[in-house]
């Protein structure tokens, strides 16, 4: 799901790149009356979980991959402004040490991984709660179906930046079906993952759930 | 971390995990991708539309993949991986020192 350089036209970049300093310095100035310093390391110490998670990849039979984003669970567990810091932590290290995700495409990265999938996992994880109440099986389907749209989405719309290039005016017609149909399959491991890591912590350890402590606006 | 052991939190035990996920990371990240092949959607969808991959022209790391230099893949994949999350680690603790204690929330949801 990691951009490289060279895939993404100059449009695409200035515009993804806007998306991403707008959000992220509105985050910032939300997340600043969450951080704590408790917090802070707590989000911290996601990042680096979810930075060791995304180095498992997960090869399939027939050559595709997968690896986990962690986005979803950011966000529930977080709330989308520190789940937003958590997760560009994340990308900032890969692409800047690594390289892993191009430096032109960091704002498109950013607004995949730290912006869509942490928003919907929180937001559909929300409502679900809201409407079905407080059950494990509540907020096990709810953690499910946040990671899984979560990922489907980021992947819809890492096709539509990469599809939008001037060199191939039918680009999105290609790009998106392939990320979409892709990342509705792979996203079952990523919704599963989610589910099971949410509904350890709140039974096991809910002092970490931010977002359950009504820590979180 | 400090007073009340109920609302402090304990990182020693995620820690732990996530230290173990960087020690079998190889087994996933080198070995298995190795011998699958390591092809993302992206990659599909890119090479649909016949996308150049500009990394390594413009590579301005030597820790590029995961790898260090002069290093089996395998072991510069956990050593990579600690590197990166120390870096993490660091730039969390720093913010730490720069923060105040969050003491009164708003509860509202």
């Amino acid at each position: 799901m990691h951009i490289p350089d060279g895939f993404l036209d100059i449009l695409t970049v200035v515009i993804t790149y806007t998306i991403f300093v707008v959000y992220g310095v509105y985050a910032l100035k939300k997340a600043r009356t969450e951080l704590g310093a408790e917090h802070t390391v707590l989000t911290s110490v996601l990042s680096a979980g979810i930075f060791a998670a995304q180095m498992l990849n997960w090869p399939l039979p027939g050559g595709t991959s997968l690896h986990f984003v962690g986005g979803a669970v950011a966000g529930i567990i977080l709330g989308p402004w520190l789940g937003f810091l958590s997760l560009f932590l994340v990308l900032l290290i890969q692409c800047l040490i690594f390289h892993d995700g191009g430096i032109t495409a960091l704002g498109a990265n950013a607004l995949n991984m730290a912006i869509i999938s942490v928003l919907v996992g929180f937001f559909v994880y929300r409502m679900l709660v809201k409407a079905f109440g407080t059950g494990n099986s509540v907020k096990f389907t709810g953690a499910f179906l946040g990671g899984w749209l979560g990922i489907v989405l980021a992947g819809a719309a890492c096709g539509l930046e990469i599809g939008f290039s001037p060199a191939f005016p039918y680009g999105v017609a290609i790009t998106v079906p392939v990320m979409v149909a892709w990342h509705a399959l792979l996203g079952i491991v990523e919704g599963m993952i989610t589910a099971f890591t949410i509904l350890y912590l709140i039974n096991k350890a809910p002092k970490y759930m931010l977002s359950e402590k009504g820590v979180i606006v | 971390m400090k007073s009340s052991k109920d609302s402090s939190l304990s990182f020693r035990k995620p820690m732990v995990l996530v230290l173990a996920l960087v020690a079998v990371s190889p087994v996933f990240g080198v070995v298995l991708a190795d011998m699958v092949g390591y092809h993302e959607p992206l990659d599909v969808a890119a090479e649909q539309l016949g996308l150049k991959d500009l990394t390594d022209v413009t590579n301005w790391t030597p820790f590029l993949d995961y790898t260090m230099p002069g290093l089996p893949q395998e072991i510069g994949y956990v050593i990579a991986g600690l590197l990166g999350i120390g870096i993490i680690l660091a730039i969390g603790f720093l913010l730490r020192r720069l923060v105040k204690p969050v003491e009164t929330k708003k509860s509202n949801t």
